[in-house]
C-alpha cells in the first residue's frame, strides 16, 4: 500500500518535471531575423540563441506564468509575461535602440574632440600635435572650418561674427576671460591647459537653447573626471617652464599646472619688429580637485589664476618715437560643478563660476586700470523619460560689474563703469521618431535687468540619417547676446544684439574618415553702432547696425587611406557684410576673408621614434580702407600663407623632444596697414603695413613624464 | 508518517541535488559551446546562467569575457561599444560579488585593449593608463597568478614594440609565467579560469625566439 503511494507521488514529481517546449521568431520592425539574440525564461537557465532565420526553441520544466526575456545588442530589451503553455510560435518584433553609435545624431554646426564624442573631427592628441598650433587648443580649432584666419589676432573668429561672439564654457559654466593678455599684433592664446580636458565640442552655429548669450559659436571644454594615474610632469622650453603633478586617492583625486614663460631669452637671441621694455611674462596656475560622492554623483572645483605682464614700444606710423602700450593683468577664475543622479532617471547639473579679472593699461601716455568681476550660476535638470524622449530644463544667471579708471596726463581720473545682470531659463525636448529620425526643440527666455527687458530665442535641429554612414541636418536659431564692457561702460542702454542661424549640413562619417558640408545663412540685427573712431564717452550709440553672412564650410580628414599618415583639411567660403560700430555703411569688415582653407598632415616615421607634421594655412585677402582713394574698405590685402613644421622625437617612454617652425617658408604676410592721420606735403597718406612681430617663430620643448608605470608621456600634450 | 517525512526529505534533496547538476550542466554546457567556437551561444548561456545565480562571480565573468573576446572580431563601432558596454556591466556584477578579484580586473583590462586595438588614437590615450593602473594592482594583488604575470607582459611587449625597444624582459617575464602554469594547483572552485599556458608558450614561440 504504501510503495504505490511512493511511485505515484514520484511520478507526480517527474510530471511536473516534463518538458514544455517553448518556440519562435526574432525580428525586427520590418520582419528582417535578428540572428544571435538571447531569449531564455527569467530565473532559470532555459533558453536559446536565435538561429539564422532568428528562430529559437528550446525546453523548460517550468510551469504556470513566467517571464520570457529577449535582448539582443542595439535593440531594446523585450519582455513578456503569461503562462508558459502560451509561449509557442510566438513572433517578437524588438524596436531599435536609439542609443547606439550607429543611430542618428542632433549634431548640425557641432565639431567634437575626443573619446567620448561620436564623431571625431579632432582626436585628443590632435588638439595639441597640429603643427601651427604652438601647444594652444584655440589654434588647433582654427584649422575646422567656420573659422578665420586672422592671424595677428589669434582668437576665434566664426562665420564673419567677430572674437566676442564666440563663448567659452567648462563643464557648462561661463568663463569670462579665456583670453591670455597681448598686445597688437601678438596673437592671444587659451588661458587653459588642454592637458585637463577630456572632450571638446566646438559648435559654429546652431547650438541648443542651454546656451545664450553668444551670437555665432559656442565652446565647450570638460574637464577629466578621474585621471588615469599619478605622475609628475616636467616641462622645459625655449619659453618658459612648467611643472605639473596629479594625485589619486579612494575617491577624490587633484591635478596641478603650473608653467611660468617668460619671452626675454627668447628675444634676446632672435629680437623681433618691437622694442620692448619688458617682454611678455606670465606665471599661471591650475587645480583641478574631484571627488565622487558615491558611484554616479560627481563634484568638481576647477581653478585658475594668472598673472602676465609686457611693456612694449611698437612702430606707429602717427607716433615717430612709436607708440607705447603695457600691461599688467591678473586674472582668477573658479568654477565649481556638481553631477547627480537623482533616480527616475532624472539627472542634476549644477555649478558656479567666478571671476575677477583686473587689468592696468598704459596705453601711449594715458592710464586705464579696470577690473570685471563676474559670476555665472546654473541649475540645470535632465530627464530621460524613455530612450526616445528626453526633456532638459534649466536656469540661469550672469552677474556683471565692471569698474574702470581713466587718468589722461596731467588730468584728474575719472571713474565709469557699469553693473549688468541677466536671468534667463530654458527648456528643450529631444525626440527621437526612429534610429533614422530625431528632433530637438527648445527655447531660450532671457530677462535684463539693466533695460528691463525680456527676449525669447526659440531653437531646433532635425537630423535624418540616409545611410550607414551618411545624415542630413537641419538647424535653427534665433540668439542674443548683451554688448560687451567696451561700449557699455559708456552707455548702459544698449540693447542685446541679435543673429538668427539657418543651417543644412549633410555628412557622411566611417571608421577613421570623415566628409562634412555645411551651408548656412546668418542674419544680424540690432547690431551696436556708434559716430567716432572708438566707443568714448560722448559718442552717439544706437542698435541700428545690422548684417549678413553666408557661406560653406568642407571638411575631410582622412586616417585610413595611408599608412601612417592622417590629415585633414578644411574650406569656408564667406560671404558677408554688416553695418556696425562706425561704419557709414554696410561692408565685409577687416576680419573676415572670403576663403579659407587649410591641410594639417601628420606622419609616423617608426625608425626614428617621430611624428612629423606639417600644416599650411591660407586665407584671401582682407578689407581695408584707403584714404588715398575714394570708398570705405575699398581695398584687400593679398593673400596669407603660413607653412608649418613640427617633430615630435620620443627619446624613450618618457622623454620627448619636440621642435616646431611657423611659416617656414618666410612669407611676408600683410594683415592691413595703417594709413597716417595727415596726409603728406603731395597730399598723400602715408601707410604702413601690419605684420606680424616675427615672421617665424621657433620652438623647442623638452618633456619628462615622471610615473609609477614608466610607459606614459607627454606625447599627447605635444 | 514516518514515510510521508522520507519522502518529502527525498524529494527536497532531489530538487537541491538537480539544482547543484543543472548549474554544473549549464556551465558545461557553456564551455562545449565555446569550444566548438560558438562563442555568441557560449556567451548568451552564461549570461542566463549569470542572470539566474546571483550570487556566484564566475557566470557574469565568463559572459563578460567571452564578450570581450567575441568585440576583437567586431569591424564596426557601433557594436563594438555595445558589446564592450554589456561586457562592462556583467563583469561589474562579477566585480561587486567577488571584490578585487585579479581575474576579473584581467578581463576588464582586455576590454580596454579591445577598444584600444580598434582605433588606438581615439582611446589609446585614455585607456592605457587605465590598464596601466589595473595590471599594477592585479599585481600587487596576485604577484604569482600566472595569468596576471602574462597579461602584463603582452601589454608591455605591446608597448615596448610600439616604442622600438627590446621585449626581451618581458620574454622572461612569460617564461616566469609558464613556470607557474605547470605548477599551478588547480582550484577548489569549480570552472575556475585556468587560460593562459597556451597563450604563453605561442608567445615564447613566435616573437621571443631570437
Amino acid at each position: 500500500m504504501k510503495a504505490p503511494l511512493f511511485l505515484i507521488l514520484l511520478f507526480l514529481s517527474v510530471q511536473v518535471l516534463a518538458q514544455q517546449s517553448i518556440s519562435g521568431q526574432v525580428t525586427d520592425r520590418q520582419g528582417l531575423p535578428i540572428i544571435g539574440a538571447n531569449v531564455y525564461l527569467v530565473g532559470t537557465y532555459d533558453g536559446a540563441t536565435t538561429d539564422a532565420k532568428g528562430k529559437f526553441s528550446f525546453s523548460t520544466s517550468e510551469t504556470g506564468e513566467q517571464t520570457l526575456y529577449v535582448s539582443f545588442l542595439s535593440f531594446e530589451d523585450y519582455s513578456l509575461t503569461t503562462d508558459v503553455t502560451k509561449l509557442k510560435e510566438i513572433d517578437i518584433r524588438l524596436r531599435e535602440d536609439v542609443n547606439t553609435l550607429d543611430a542618428v545624431m542632433l549634431t548640425a554646426g557641432t565639431f567634437e574632440a575626443g573619446e567620448a564624442s561620436r564623431v571625431t573631427a579632432l582626436k585628443p592628441l590632435d588638439v595639441v600635435t597640429t603643427a601651427n598650433a604652438l601647444g594652444d587648443f584655440l589654434g588647433a580649432l582654427q584649422t575646422l572650418p567656420g573659422t578665420s584666419t586672422v592671424a595677428e589676432d589669434g582668437r576665434l573668429f566664426v562665420r564673419g561674427g567677430r572674437a566676442e561672439e564666440t563663448q567659452i564654457f567648462i563643464d557648462g559654466m561661463r568663463v569670462f576671460a579665456p583670453y591670455t593678455p597681448t598686445t597688437n599684433n601678438i596673437p592671444t592664446r587659451g588661458r587653459f591647459s588642454p592637458f585637463l580636458f577630456k572632450g571638446i565640442s566646438f559648435s559654429t552655429g546652431g547650438y541648443s537653447a542651454e546656451y545664450g548669450q553668444a551670437l555665432s559659436a559656442v565652446l565647450k571644454l570638460n574637464s577629466i573626471d578621474e585621471p588615469d594615474q599619478e605622475k609628475t610632469e616636467v616641462s622645459l622650453m625655449t619659453v618658459g617652464v612648467g611643472v605639473g603633478n596629479t594625485q589619486k586617492w579612494e575617491k577624490s583625486s587633484l591635478s596641478i599646472n603650473t608653467s611660468y614663460i617668460n619671452l626675454t631669452p627668447y628675444l634676446e637671441a632672435l629680437p623681433d619688429r618691437n622694442q620692448w621694455l619688458s617682454p611678455i611674462q606670465s606665471a599661471n596656475g591650475e587645480l583641478v580637485y574631484r571627488y565622487k560622492t558615491n558611484d554616479t554623483d560627481l563634484l568638481k572645483l576647477y581653478g585658475a589664476f594668472s598673472y602676465t605682464d609686457l611693456d612694449v614700444i611698437q612702430e606707429n606710423i602717427n607716433f615717430e618715437e612709436g607708440f607705447r602700450f603695457a600691461n599688467e593683468n591678473r586674472n582668477l577664475y573658479v568654477n565649481g560643478s556638481y553631477k547627480s543622479l537623482l533616480g527616475q532617471k532624472w539627472t542634476l547639473n549644477t555649478g558656479l563660476s567666478l571671476s575677477h579679472d583686473n587689468n592696468q593699461f598704459q596705453v601711449g601716455e594715458d592710464l586705464i586700470s579696470n577690473s570685471d568681476h563676474s559670476a555665472h550660476l546654473k541649475i540645470k535638470l535632465n530627464k530621460r523619460l524613455n530612450n526616445r524622449l528626453k526633456f532638459n530644463v534649466g536656469g540661469e544667471y550672469f552677474i556683471t560689474d565692471f569698474d574702470e579708471r581713466f587718468q589722461a596726463l596731467e588730468t584728474p581720473a575719472f571713474d565709469y563703469g557699469f553693473q549688468n545682470n541677466i536671468s534667463a531659463g530654458f527648456a528643450e525636448v529631444d525626440v527621437f521618431f526612429s534610429k533614422q529620425l530625431a528632433l530637438n526643440v527648445g527655447a531660450r527666455v532671457g530677462h535684463y535687468e539693466l533695460l528691463n527687458q525680456t527676449e525669447f530665442s526659440p531653437r531646433a535641429s532635425m537630423a535624418y540619417k540616409s545611410g550607414k554612414h551618411s545624415q542630413f541636418s537641419l538647424a535653427y536659431g534665433r540668439f542674443f547676446q548683451h554688448p560687451n564692457a567696451e561700449v557699455l561702460k559708456f552707455n548702459s542702454a544698449l540693447q542685446p544684439e541679435h543673429a538668427t542661424h539657418f543651417i543644412a549640413n549633410f555628412q557622411y562619417v566611417r571608421k577613421n574618415q570623415i566628409f562634412r558640408v555645411e551651408a548656412y545663412h546668418k542674419s544680424y540685427d540690432n547690431l551696436v553702432k556708434f559716430d567716432t573712431e572708438l566707443p568714448i564717452f560722448g559718442s552717439n550709440f544706437s542698435n541700428l547696425g545690422f548684417g549678413e553672412a553666408s557661406g560653406v564650410d568642407v571638411f575631410w580628414r582622412d586616417n585610413r587611406s595611408f599608412k601612417n599618415l592622417e590629415y585633414w583639411a578644411s574650406y569656408s567660403f564667406l560671404d558677408t557684410e554688416r553695418d556696425y560700430r562706425n561704419f557709414p555703411e554696410a561692408a565685409q569688415p577687416g576680419f573676415a576673408s572670403t576663403h579659407n582653407a587649410s591641410l594639417v598632415t601628420k606622419y609616423w616615421i617608426e625608425d626614428w621614434n617621430s611624428q612629423v607634421g606639417l600644416s599650411y594655412v591660407f586665407a584671401s585677402g582682407r578689407n581695408y580702407t584707403n584714404p588715398n582713394q575714394p570708398g570705405f574698405l575699398n581695398q584687400k590685402t593679398k593673400t596669407f600663407h603660413n607653412l608649418s613644421f613640427n617633430w615630435a622625437y620620443l627619446i624613450d617612454q618618457q622623454k620627448i623632444l619636440y621642435f616646431s617652425v611657423s611659416n617656414v617658408l618666410n612669407t611676408r604676410n600683410v594683415f592691413g596697414y595703417n594709413y597716417a592721420n595727415q596726409a603728406d606735403a603731395n597730399g598723400v597718406f602715408q601707410r604702413q603695413a601690419i605684420v606680424p612681430n616675427d615672421d617665424q617663430f621657433l620652438f623647442v620643448g623638452f618633456f619628462w613624464t615622471i610615473s609609477d608605470d614608466k610607459t606614459s608621456n607627454q606625447l599627447d600634450n605635444l | 508518517m514516518k514515510t510521508l517525512a522520507i519522502l518529502i526529505v527525498t524529494l527536497f534533496l532531489s530538487f537541491s541535488a538537480s539544482a547543484q547538476l543543472s548549474y554544473e550542466k549549464g556551465m558545461k554546457k557553456a564551455f562545449d559551446l565555446w569550444d566548438q567556437n560558438q562563442i555568441v551561444e557560449a556567451s548568451n548561456l552564461f549570461e542566463r546562467i549569470a542572470r539566474a545565480e546571483s550570487d556566484n562571480w564566475l557566470p557574469p565573468y565568463y559572459a563578460g569575457y567571452t564578450l570581450v573576446l567575441s568585440a576583437f572580431e567586431v569591424k564596426d563601432e557601433a557594436t563594438l561599444k555595445l558589446k564592450l558596454d554589456k561586457a562592462e556591466e556583467l563583469l561589474n556584477q562579477a566585480s561587486s560579488l567577488s571584490p578585487n578579484n585579479p581575474e576579473i580586473m584581467l578581463a576588464k583590462a582586455l576590454g580596454n585593449t579591445a577598444y584600444i586595438s580598434f582605433d588606438g588614437q581615439k582611446y589609446g590615450m585614455n585607456l592605457s593608463g587605465k590598464n596601466q593602473m589595473i595590471y599594477q594592482k592585479a599585481m600587487q594583488l596576485a604577484p604569482d597568478n600566472p595569468r596576471v604575470i602574462l597579461a602584463k607582459a603582452e601589454w608591455d611587449m605591446g608597448s615596448a614594440k610600439f616604442f622600438g625597444q627590446s621585449i626581451q624582459p618581458y620574454c622572461e617575464d612569460v617564461q616566469k609565467a609558464l613556470s607557474l602554469f605547470e605548477t599551478e594547483e588547480k582550484s577548489d572552485i569549480r570552472f575556475y579560469p585556468s587560460w593562459g599556458k597556451k597563450r604563453a608558450q605561442q608567445i615564447l614561440e613566435e616573437d621571443c625566439e631570437n
